[in-house]
């Protein structure tokens, strides 16, 4: 949803809010009366519908979520100019969206994984607020991640399915697509955002979105 | 309780104005907060303006009877 069309049914809704307000007088005719029905009812039940959708597609944006303090590292962990960094390589390599990079691997892609990728962000708010913060190094997932998020992409993709590495032991394949052996913790992709070693780190020139 | 037509008018333009200018702000930032203050602000207070002005149609049906 466009933010310019959200704009302009919330102007036109609020102009004629005003007007059944403040002349109710108006609302005698039967025009007045549609006046107030559209300007009370309808619109602003059509902005905040529009509003919200908005809000979420903006909730699912790099720029939303690095907008934290605590987060800043991680958006810089997308910038080490090191292939072996996995968000690294996906970011600086368009393998991920780059204004959605964020949302695209740290959803669950299941059902309500938007609406529980959500409430722990409301969490998140809290303990930014009223809470402590932790350091970002100490940051850890809620539960080890799952392998599903990255064949959400990789499944089927040939040089996922005809990487040797990936069948150098029986059943191995298997058992990657199985989530019983980690991706991310199995020795292989196992360089994820380690925001603890940036300061030793060098940086691709290229800018966070 | 029932409440004149023309006074609920008012309240409920008062309170979707007030929703809405919120929706609005809460547009210009992209944050956390903007989304917290646009869900749990500017939508009670355009949903409140919404049902109030229902209850004043239904307060002017009923009298009209």
């Amino acid at each position: 949803m466009a933010t310019w069309i959200v704009v302009i049914i919330s102007g036109l809704a609020i102009v004629l809010a005003l007007f059944s307000g403040l002349r109710s007088q108006l609302t005698q005719s039967n025009e007045g009366k549609a006046m107030a029905f559209v300007g009370l009812l309808v619109l602003p039940a059509i902005s905040v519908w529009f509003g919200f959708e908005e809000q979420m597609t903006r909730a699912e944006s790099t720029k939303f979520c690095l907008s934290c303090h605590v987060m800043n590292d991680y958006g810089k962990s997308l910038l080490v100019d090191d292939p072996s960094y996995i968000p690294a390589h996906h970011y600086q390599n368009n393998l991920v969206p780059r204004d959605h990079a964020c949302y695209t691997c740290h959803t669950d892609y299941a059902m309500f994984g938007t609406a529980l990728a959500k409430m722990r962000g409301m969490r998140h708010v809290l303990v930014q607020y009223f809470g402590t913060v932790p350091k970002p190094e100490d940051i850890k997932l809620y539960e080890a991640y799952n392998n599903r998020e990255c064949l959400h992409c990789h499944l089927g993709g040939r040089k996922f399915e005809e990487e040797p590495k990936h069948a150098k032991l029986p059943n191995m394949m298997a058992d990657i697509k199985a989530n019983h052996l980690s991706c991310t913790s199995s020795k292989c992709h196992d360089t994820i955002h380690d925001v603890g070693s940036l300061k030793d780190a060098t940086f691709w020139k290229g800018n966070l979105q | 309780m029932r409440i004149s037509m023309a006074k609920a008018l008012k309240w409920s333009s008062l309170l979707v104005v007030t929703g809405l200018a919120i929706q609005l702000l809460c547009l210009v930032y992209i944050h956390p907060l903007s989304f917290i203050t646009f869900l749990s602000v500017g939508c009670p207070l355009v949903g409140a303006g919404v049902v109030l002005y229902l209850f004043g149609l239904l307060s002017q049906g009923s009298s009209n009877k």
